[in-house]
């Protein structure tokens, strides 16, 4: 029927209002990385069973991108924050 | 130059605003302004300081904020600006905001009535009760499918703000989800 | 009114007599009583035939578990099949059949497949019907359906409305008997949101059962204490006919409310839902569901008379209806005596009681002859039971006259919600049933479901329960108490677990609606499908409409006997949402015909319809697709009008639905440069660039228009297709991948009414409205900025941009102004021939011009395959897509690019999707050449003609080819061009 995300902006939130983008995936390269990190980036991806971090969209909130910590077996969603965050860490 | 005739055309109905006594009253807002203001890159929220700002610059306009987003707010009014108007305070507002005028891409309606907090979780997933979702509380969220922003005015009103090209849609389904508190049936 | 109803009954109202038919039969009964009450009331036992074999059923069960009793009620639009006549309530009027019975319930022509039962056994399908092969899809999947359906769904539509809600509470309670109603009472009285919802007709669970007092005062009084002072609660919500039928995540639970089902038509509001979808979220759940009543498998289990204990006792206290005049009761507990208690206490005869357990440590006082140890073997009866055989423990049979049975094989928890999330239930052998799980998620089991007796040992455990978690809230609570009850003893079931008897004679059931017997379960476990998983699809035991409710536990515990292990050991099927059937259209709610989808109306929509448009939809959007004038009958007059008119004249057409994207920042030039293949960081204050966006793996992703309106800002515009999609992209890139640029991103395609004015002509039109200079010198192509419109009135922004290849003008007004300008042009055209014309029009010319769109840009293409490799910046440090657009596949010569194609002879036409060949090539994979990803009649050249991504592209201007269409068999010669078909100097783009 549903679920409801805890969006850090908006609140508990039905799975409607998002969009989901998939895998956060390896940082962005820069321009001048060799293609097989590219290509890691572009198309390799972990697909986990368990532990997933994922993008998702509040297309129907806030429109920020977020990142989700959900468990694929549980569907437990862990801790949901803004995406902007990933690149002062240098995830994104 | 030839005298054209040029109307501002309202999206909803025509006899929109019929249902004046119905136990749900929905009627669109047809005057004011919307106007989104967007803060500098993922600068902190400062209603304050924005509120304050606004003040100075169009004091007759009102201050009233709903933030749809973090950084971004809907500065929104119930008098009429014109475009030129809304240039002269477009020249003021610093470098930190930017405002985009959303008067006829985002458009009101007003649905009030004791029921209307169950006519609006036919649509809605969010809290409406009285301790959750205070007056002046907004959020952007969904109202069935589409996309919208509800505020809370008074303890049994609230406004609706939708992209005017559901406002047809909405309209109708606002309709019908108060049909059984409105129509000749109900009771 | 009949011999079968008696002076007792607390539910029904017997001044509200209401008549109904029952397979064209006129029948009365009350109101407050069940389809399957006031059926048993006019004496019938007999009221369906079973799946598979078509045996006589009737009534087992008072509530939602019911597997045999599925009638169609209602008819045309409101006809609702596979009902169950135990939750159905009676109104006046009601129209009921029987299901699966040819030609009628009382004569069934497939009862003769009784006779083949050994064809019909476990796993039939596999074995009986294997071959020949081709008979299964013409012949027997046929038969079988048609002798095996269940009730037929109506072809009328359905004239009810339907609805979803959403509801949130601190407290749900799930089931309103005893626990359920002391739990919400308790939470209500301390201030908690409290929903408690209850899938039957009235509160009251097991407590509507209870004939006699409860403390000092009768049943029905202190349950509508109860219930009354829960109405007087403004912080509780009661939610009857309401079933919570799925557990989901993050506390979401789904109910379905059945609001105006019990309704005759008359009474139906049209405005109010027929039923409701909740979805709740709850903080806290009290899970008070009860425990269903199993039955024992034995020989002749299915006769129509044989009922569950609990259930004869619903009917008879509740209902007022004597299940017969001698009765017998067939039990493995003592809490299944209180129904032959309360039968002699309303003055039926009880034969006797049959009791496996040789010594029942039971004080029971009654008249019946108490027959210890013994067990029913078979009964006796046609349409239904007249007899008992009962096996004595020293091996003798005895038959007993008897006109109904109660049965009571033990009791199962309801644990189905604690279990939707996939934690599995927990065996209890003292209990002799499945627990609820350890870890609820979140829910507090209390009363029936948890292993409590009785009402009064129930209604404490619910109050008791909900404590901790108002504890949890911050609510100081008191637990309710009932009047005039001291200490409460909890007393033991005693069940003594007996799954089949194993002196069964005959068929013995262990699923009824699907027809499962003892034999089956055994087969199947001799064919090895002894898994609890396996041995369920084999033998179909719990697929039916019912899940199971009443077969499940008895068929594990079948494989646990036979196994020698534990039923613990066996486990349980897995529980899914939903517990009992939800209808299509609670499922759908609201969303069906003009509510399918929301519609998107375009500020010109209205200006469109004045002119005579014919709307297509893309997407949400109405566009206007073209617009026909007197006499024009086919699509394509008018559709070359519009062109020849644009191209010879001026039209004009209405693009509000492209996307529109205000974007702001001191960042805004770089944040462009960035996500444009193309450089965009000099885009000077007035001018508008083409530019063309790539995906990170280097194929295009959209292209369209961004103008520089001032320093830091901009105005974007994408193809309505990727609106959404281009501004979610964009907000990714600010928001995740450089969040330390200074760039704002603000959706403005709803702000605009923006027109195209296209044509030789079009400037000259435009002129009347618009007060600035828009000579070619002072505006030159692809200019854009604000100007000012009917001497000063108005203020709009105006690009020169052409999609149509001609001269041509966009000009962008607020909304609401939109009407009222595009009905300006239209005058001011007037002397030039003004036209409107439609995305039809708009599609051909493009394709005569080679401007591509999605058709082209289908996620394969890179710039360079549509001709625009050079616009691919080189010098740029980084954009999107720039290094996977460099790779080795990517820059091969030999890709698909873009070409026109047209007939070598005019008058041959081809179609979208047909494939390039060489000239005398054989058709293969091997030998295709590409393929056409647009065509139409260009009205300007008076041929078809296409575009076509193929192999070497633009060096192979001018050869013959073949355009092979597999489809329609129909090829024909074609040659291959420059796609732009019209101007391909652009000397008109720049007049």
């Amino acid at each position: 029927m549903s679920s409801l995300v805890k969006c850090p902006h908006c609140g508990l939130r039905p799975r409607e209002e998002f969009t989901i983008r998939g895998e956060v995936a390896t940082p962005r390269p820069h321009a001048g990385a060799d293609e097989g990190t590219w290509f890691d980036h572009v198309y390799l991806r972990d697909n986990p069973r368990g532990q997933h971090r994922e993008y998702w969209h509040h297309s129907g909130g806030c429109r920020r991108w977020l990142v989700l910590d959900r468990n694929t077996v549980t569907h437990e969603t862990g801790d949901v924050v803004d995406a902007s965050t990933l690149k002062t860490e240098g995830q994104a | 130059m030839r005298d054209f005739l040029l109307n501002n055309v309202s999206p909803f109905p025509a006899k929109a605003d019929a249902n004046g006594h119905a136990a749900v009253h929905i009627a669109p807002i047809a005057t004011g302004f919307v106007t989104h203001v967007l803060g500098k890159g993922n600068a902190k929220a400062d209603a304050a300081h924005l509120t304050k700002l606004i003040s100075d610059i169009a004091p007759e306009l009102g201050a009233t904020l709903r933030s749809p987003s973090p950084g971004q707010w809907f500065w929104v009014g119930d008098c009429d600006v014109s475009q030129g108007r809304f240039a002269e305070i477009s020249g003021q507002i610093p470098g930190e905001y930017a405002i985009s005028d959303q008067t006829h891409g985002r458009v009101r309606i007003m649905i009030s009535g004791p029921q209307v907090r169950d006519v609006l979780a036919k649509g809605a997933m969010i809290d409406l009760a009285d301790g959750v979702f205070v007056v002046g509380a907004s959020a952007m969220t969904q109202i069935g499918h589409i996309g919208a922003m509800i505020t809370r005015t008074d303890d049994d009103c609230f406004e609706i703000m939708v992209l005017r090209s559901f406002a047809v849609s909405l309209w109708h389904e606002l309709h019908q989800m108060a049909a059984e508190f409105n129509g000749p049936h109900a009771g | 009114m009949t011999s079968f109803r008696i002076d007792s009954g607390t539910l029904i109202d017997r001044d509200d007599v209401r008549s109904f038919t029952f397979n064209g039969e006129k029948l009365a009964g009350f109101g407050g009583d069940t389809v399957a009450s006031a059926l048993l009331a006019n004496g019938k036992q007999l009221v369906g035939r079973s799946f598979k074999y078509h045996r006589p059923r009737g009534i087992l069960t008072a509530g939602a578990a019911e597997p045999n009793a599925l009638l169609t009620i209602g008819r045309d639009g409101r006809r609702d099949p596979n009902t169950r006549a135990t939750m159905a309530e009676l109104f006046d009027g009601l129209e009921a059949r029987s299901q699966n019975c040819w030609p009628n319930v009382n004569f069934d022509i497939g009862a003769m497949n009784g006779l083949l039962g050994p064809l019909l056994g476990a796993g039939f399908y596999y074995k009986t019907f294997m071959w020949p092969a081709a008979f299964w899809e013409k012949v027997y999947e046929p038969l079988i359906r048609k002798a095996a359906g269940l009730g037929r769904a109506s072809y009328d539509p359905d004239p009810g409305y339907y609805e979803k809600c959403w509801a949130h509470c601190d407290v749900l309670v799930i089931g309103a008997g005893p626990a359920g109603l002391a739990a919400a009472l308790t939470a209500g009285r301390a201030g908690a949101r409290v929903i408690i919802a209850d899938e039957g007709a009235q509160l009251g669970g097991g407590m509507l059962a209870e004939g006699g007092l409860i403390g000092d005062k009768a049943a029905d009084a202190v349950l509508a204490d109860i219930v009354g002072e829960l109405h007087a609660l403004p912080n509780v919500e009661i939610r009857k006919r309401t079933t919570v039928f799925g557990a989901y995540d993050d506390q979401v639970f789904a109910a379905v409310e059945r609001v105006q089902k019990h309704l005759p038509e008359q009474a139906i509001n049209p405005d109010r839902a027929m039923e409701r979808l909740w979805r709740i979220v709850a903080g806290h759940v009290i899970l008070a569901t009860g425990a269903e009543e199993r039955p024992i498998v034995f020989g002749g289990n299915d006769r129509p008379g044989v009922m569950t204990a609990g259930a004869m006792r619903t009917y008879l206290n509740a209902f007022g209806v004597a299940p017969g005049k001698r009765v017998a009761l067939f039990a493995n507990n003592n809490q299944a005596y209180q129904t032959a208690i309360d039968l002699e206490a309303r003055g039926i005869e009880v034969a006797a009681i049959i009791d496996p357990r040789s010594c029942p440590d039971i004080d029971f006082n009654g008249k019946a002859r108490l027959i210890a140890g013994a067990m029913v073997r078979d009964t006796a009866g046609r349409r239904a039971i007249k007899a008992v055989t009962v096996r004595h423990d020293d091996g003798r049979d005895e038959v007993i006259a008897v006109d109904a049975l109660a049965v009571s094989g033990g009791y199962s928890p309801i644990v189905h919600l604690a279990c939707h999330r996939g934690a599995k239930p927990v065996w209890s052998d003292e209990y002799a049933g499945f627990m609820p799980p350890e870890q609820c998620d979140g829910m507090v089991p209390a009363g029936a479901v948890a292993g409590c007796e009785g009402v009064v040992a129930c209604f404490d455990a619910g109050a008791k329960a909900v404590l901790p978690v108002l504890d949890g809230l911050g609510f100081g609570a008191e637990p309710v108490r009932l009047a005039g009850v001291e200490g409460v003893t909890a007393s033991a079931p005693n069940t003594m677990a007996i799954w089949s008897v194993p002196s069964s004679k005959g068929k013995a059931f262990v699923d009824y609606q699907n027809d499962v017997t003892a034999g089956d379960i055994n087969l199947a476990m001799r064919e090895g499908y002894d898994h609890v998983e396996l041995a369920k699809r084999y033998t179909t035991n719990g697929m039916a409409t019912d899940q199971g409710k009443t077969s499940n536990v008895n068929a594990i515990g079948i494989l646990a006997q036979n196994k020698g292990v534990t039923p613990g050991d066996i486990g349980t099927t897995t529980f899914r949402p939903f517990y009992t059937p939800v209808s299509f259209g609670a499922l759908v709610g609201a969303s069906k015909g003009f509510e399918f989808q929301p519609v998107r109306k375009s500020p010109l929509h209205g200006w469109a319809a004045r002119n005579g448009a014919k709307f297509v939809e893309t997407g949400l959007w109405y566009r206007s697709s073209w617009f026909p004038k007197d006499g024009e009958t086919f699509w394509r007059d008018s559709v070359d009008r519009e062109v020849l008119n644009v191209r010879e004249n001026v039209g004009i057409c209405d693009v509000s639905t492209l996307g529109k994207i205000e974007i702001f920042g001191a960042d805004a030039a770089e944040f462009l440069n960035r996500v444009y293949c193309n450089a965009f960081l000099k885009l000077p204050v007035g001018k508008a660039r083409y530019g063309i966006m790539l995906r990170e793996d280097g194929f295009v992703y959209d292209d369209g228009t961004t103008s520089c309106l001032a320093e830091n800002h901009y105005f974007m515009t994408t193809t309505t297709a990727l609106a959404a999609g281009v501004l979610t992209h964009l907000e990714f890139c600010a928001q995740v991948l450089w969040p330390d640029l200074d760039v704002r991103l603000a959706s403005a395609t709803d702000q605009w009414a923006q027109m195209a004015v296209a044509g030789p002509k079009a400037r000259d039109v435009l002129a009347q409205i618009i007060d600035d200079d828009i000579s070619n010198e002072a505006f030159p192509f692809l200019a854009a900025r604000e100007v000012s419109m009917f001497g000063g009135r108005l203020r709009g922004r105006l690009f020169r941009i052409s999609f149509s290849g001609e001269l041509a003008y966009e000009i962008a007004v607020p909304a609401g102004f939109g009407e009222s300008v595009a009905d300006a042009i239209m005058v001011a055209g007037e002397a030039f021939g003004i036209a409107p014309y439609g995305t039809e029009a708009l599609g051909v010319m493009r394709i005569e011009k080679g401007h591509v769109t999605h058709a082209e840009i289908n996620g394969t293409v890179t710039p360079a395959d549509l001709g625009m490799g050079r616009m691919v910046s080189a010098k740029k440090d980084d954009f999107i897509g720039r290094v996977m657009n460099l790779r080795e596949g990517l820059v091969d010569p030999m890709r698909p690019a873009l070409v026109g194609v047209k007939p070598k002879s005019p008058s041959d036409k081809f179609a979208t999707g047909s494939h390039i060949l060489k000239i005398g090539d054989a058709v293969s994979l091997a030998n295709d050449q590409g393929y056409v990803t647009s065509m139409c009649y260009s009205p300007s050249l008076g041929h078809a003609i296409g575009l076509a991504l193929v192999k070497g592209g633009p060096e192979r201007y001018g050869e013959e080819v073949v355009i092979w269409n597999g489809l329609a068999g129909a090829s024909i010669t074609g040659v291959i061009c420059n796609p732009a078909f019209v101007d391909p100097e652009n000397e008109k783009l720049h007049a």
